[in-house]
């Protein structure tokens, strides 16, 4: 499975936040904090809008290395996020995986991503470890 | 060229690091079961981590003969 991959590999996936989206996402995690659900009140903290949820993303992740990759046989060992911009309604996120480190030993491998968004501001960025289940 | 407590000193931030405790104490003679949180999976990262601070890859098949932190470390050294 290793053999896959190799270092400085690049991988890119788009989503989009649409609503039906974030409601499902509001659906399974239950955060309703008005940051997220209520433009009047994310206006009067300084957004142009509602925030959405940043874990959302998490999602995103989830399924880019579920899905996405050359090999199924992963699992996510550790994953980081700092989010650096807030996401609204209807951006278009860019998520951009580079391949930082291979360990053959343990089957283990190493991502850098950030996520931008449709105006190629960095909306976060992070590390994965993901583990080689063959 | 690094000593072995120069080793052994790296090695011990990398598990202060893996394992999220920074006042741990490591000792050669210690394995998985005298640590807590030291499992199967916290091992893969502790692997990861030591090859990344040393800057060299191991084979599974040497990896597999670590029996303590000390045969961990003279790994290292004679890599």
């Amino acid at each position: 499975m290793i053999s896959n991959f190799k270092l400085g590999d690049l991988f890119q996936q788009e989503f989009i936040v649409s609503e039906e989206i974030v409601n499902k996402f509001i659906g399974v995690s239950k955060d309703k904090n008005p940051l997220h659900v209520n433009d009047d009140f994310a206006k009067e903290k300084g957004f142009k809008s509602r925030v959405i949820q940043g874990n959302l993303q998490n999602c995103f992740i989830s399924y880019f290395i579920g899905e996405c990759l050359p090999s199924k046989h992963v699992m996510i060992l550790s994953q980081t996020i700092k989010y650096k911009n807030p996401v609204f309604l209807n951006d278009t996120l860019s998520l951009n995986v580079k391949i930082s480190g291979i360990f053959s030993s343990v089957g283990v491998i190493e991502f850098n991503y950030n996520f931008k968004n449709h105006l190629g501001q960095i909306i976060s960025n992070g590390k994965i470890n993901i583990k080689s289940i063959l | 060229m690094m000593n072995r407590t120069d080793v052994f000193n790296k090695v011990q931030e990398d598990f202060r690091e893996v394992l999220e405790d920074e006042e741990l104490i490591i000792i050669e003679d210690y394995n998985s079961e005298d640590i807590d949180d030291w499992d199967s999976l916290t091992h893969i990262m502790l692997v990861v981590e030591i090859e990344k601070t040393f800057n060299m890859r191991f084979l599974s098949s040497e990896i597999s003969n670590w029996k303590d932190i000390g045969a961990m470390i003279t790994a290292i050294e004679s890599k």
